[in-house]
């Protein structure tokens, strides 16, 4: 095959959404400029972390990524194939290569199917198309091997979603996202409705399959410290654009962008001392809408640190040190 | 330190009756609250932290809800077996309350001032002119720019965090002795929930208002509150001094929680603990440690008889329900 460097190498991507005024002569009144020109690259057996707030494009991104979004613009190669060129038909084989573990085990789960079927059904459809060969007895014996290896027992094959709980649905949900044998999981925001206590269950069984299957990810989140234990590197996203990436420790000991600054000193720690003494950075107002057009910095409004320049022009992403990438003018004129 | 309690809960237990059988939400839970004190009440879901302030302001749908056994003194009344409408005079004007999603717990068809106004109105007997120009004096004291103009709003017009604004605006614009408030920051980003904690906090110091928080959160919990009690199963399972508790957490649970966060702040563990299984299913408990299933150090007796509560110090503000702790003391 290829002999990329990277395994998913995502480029300009955009995805913009019309928004449509009037109801019978409907024109075009804007655009909700979801994802607008993301890049970043993930090594084969690496987890690339999306972090952002409600609306940043984070899932959005994901979602085009996995093709379950038409990109408005943009590459997103696979081991140096153009997902979004593909031909409907390839694109279906091609999936085989990159599934999605969904944030919400309750509802990405077909209730009236029983859990050692749901884990099955990518085989049985890959099977019937013939994109693999597997026989009715070999996808039964696959689906149960990988029921156990995600620590649910032979003798739930046979239950509904509703009898599992949260976790063990979550676990169903990776089960099925394995089955095909992918090279790039897709997971979006796989934990955050689970408790704490499950919480780290479910990441240290993710941790575990990323070793045995050697497995990359592109892993989405809202929570910095999450992101932080699973992944090897980390990309800020505000407003639909990456506005910094730097591997995990970097970003956790000299973040560089105000928002990331933010980020991280807004997320509360378990440590009263550390609470008391700390100094926090509150930003003020709320995310702008990515339906207006934006002159300059998108986060100048909020930026505790706006100068004169962030409302002239739109800073990209610079290279501030080994992987290391700000968009701000802070670091050095755009 | 200001020691007089203004909220005290005793034994309280409610209990909903379901097809599968009865479901022991609450199981004996007694903490108090002190005069300026913010307490925690910190658990997973299902572990009765929400059905124990419902409980507390009497808001328990019966049925199948009902408080089975316990009493709640507020300044020496006890809430439980007062009249309804003795209770409903209370709610709002010395305790209120704000909820976890801003968006369902406010009327969409109302003006939000006239939603902040309704409570004035009604518990301090103002004019509807009066009870408005209090309301949006209200909202701008909480933060809410251009509050004489967004005060005609509805609030789908409203973002997710000032609509948490304008729900605290209410909450507070009886000056209420207590504040409740049930996973407040939840459903907003964490740059919003920092604007939200700090707004909590600053109004609750201003007019010295006690203030209960519900969260999951345990970082929440270490920025924002003086003691914590940890919920499991419908019990509490520790209380102590919110640094106590973080620095040396009594019960396995909790020990086990503090564990398995993730942290920011400094470089963790390769692998993080996580506590084993699931928590239990609430119909027809058993006589014994609701965590023993999961608990890394359970002994015979855990699964035969369910732990006392045990004090920890000699004030009792540290108590524990565990038998490691409570082997300890009696053999002593």
């Amino acid at each position: 095959m290829n002999d990329t460097e990277y395994l998913l190498d995502v480029r300009g991507l955009k995805v913009h959404f019309p928004i449509e005024k009037g109801i019978l002569l409907k024109r075009r009144a804007g655009y909700v400029r979801a994802v607008d020109g993301v890049d970043f690259r993930i090594r084969p057996g690496e987890a690339l972390g999306l972090v952002g707030e409600s609306g940043c494009g984070k899932s959005t991104t994901a979602m085009a990524v996995a093709q379950l979004q038409t990109p408005t613009a943009g590459q997103v190669l696979l081991d140096g194939r153009d997902l979004a060129a593909l031909s409907p038909q390839e694109l279906r084989a091609a999936r085989k290569d990159f599934q999605i573990v969904f944030q919400d085990p309750y509802s990405s789960l077909d209730p009236r199917q029983k859990a050692a079927d749901i884990i099955a059904e990518p085989l049985r459809i890959f099977a019937k198309r013939g994109i693999i060969t597997m026989d009715d007895a070999e996808i039964q014996s696959t689906a149960l091997s990988l029921m156990d290896r995600c620590g649910l027992s032979a003798s739930f094959a046979t239950r509904y979603p509703h009898e599992f709980s949260g976790g063990q649905r979550q676990r169903i949900g990776i089960a099925r996202a394995l089955a095909l044998g992918p090279r790039l999981v897709i997971a979006d925001e796989p934990v955050s409705a689970l408790d704490v206590s499950i919480q780290s269950q479910i990441l240290n069984l993710l941790k575990d399959l990323q070793k045995d299957f050697n497995l990359t990810f592109l892993f989405i989140a809202h929570d910095l410290a999450v992101i932080e234990y699973f992944c090897t590197k980390i990309a800020v996203m505000y407003l639909g654009r990456i506005v910094e990436t730097a591997d995990s420790a970097t970003i956790a000991s000299n973040p560089m962008h105000p928002y990331t600054k933010a980020l991280l000193s807004a997320a509360p720690l378990p440590d009263p001392a550390k609470e008391r003494s700390r100094r926090r950075i509150i930003l003020k107002g709320d995310v702008p809408s990515p339906s207006v057009e934006h002159r300059g910095c998108p986060f100048r409004e909020r930026c505790p640190e706006a100068m004169d320049v962030c409302a002239l022009s739109a800073p990209v992403l610079k290279p501030v040190g080994e992987g290391h990438e700000v968009s701000c003018f802070l670091y050095g004129e755009g | 330190m200001n020691e007089d309690s203004i909220l005290r809960v005793e034994g309280l237990s409610t209990q909903f009756s379901t097809d599968h059988g009865l479901v022991k939400a609450v199981d004996g839970v007694s903490f108090e609250l002190r005069r300026g004190e913010t307490l925690g009440i910190v658990g997973e879901s299902g572990s009765g932290k929400s059905v124990t302030n419902l409980s507390v302001l009497r808001l328990i749908q019966s049925p199948p809800g009902i408080i089975a056994s316990g009493s709640v003194l507020f300044q020496g009344k006890d809430l439980l077996a007062a009249s309804e409408e003795e209770v409903r005079v209370l709610r709002g004007r010395n305790i209120s309350m704000i909820f976890q999603d801003p968006l369902t717990s406010l009327n969409p068809v109302l003006k939000v001032s006239t939603q902040i106004a309704e409570a004035i109105q009604l518990h301090h007997g103002l004019g509807r002119k009066e009870a408005k120009a209090k309301a949006v004096a209200m909202m701008k004291l909480i933060g809410i720019p251009d509050a004489e103009r967004r005060a005609d709003d509805y609030p789908h017009q409203f973002s997710g965090g000032m609509r948490q604004r304008v729900m605290i605006a209410m909450a507070l614009s009886c000056d209420p002795d207590v504040l409740i408030a049930d996973e407040p920051t939840t459903a907003l980003d964490v740059t919003i929930q920092a604007q939200i904690l700090e707004l909590i906090k600053s109004m609750s110091a201003r007019n010295k208002t006690s203030v209960i928080l519900i969260t999951h959160d345990l970082g929440v919990v270490a920025g924002m509150c003086d003691t914590v009690c940890v919920m499991y199963a419908g019990r509490i399972v520790e209380r102590a001094p919110v640094d106590d508790l973080f620095e040396k957490p009594a019960h396995p649970y909790t020990q086990g929680l503090l564990d398995s966060i993730p942290r920011a702040d400094r470089s963790g563990p390769e692998r993080l603990y996580s506590i084993p299984g699931s928590p239990p299913n609430l119909i027809d408990m058993p006589d014994a440690c609701p965590f023993a299933p999961r608990c890394a150090r359970v002994m015979d007796i855990c699964t035969k008889a369910a732990p006392p509560e045990t004090a920890l110090d000699e004030e009792g503000k540290r108590t524990v329900r565990c038998w490691l702790h409570s082997m300890e003391s009696t053999n002593e």
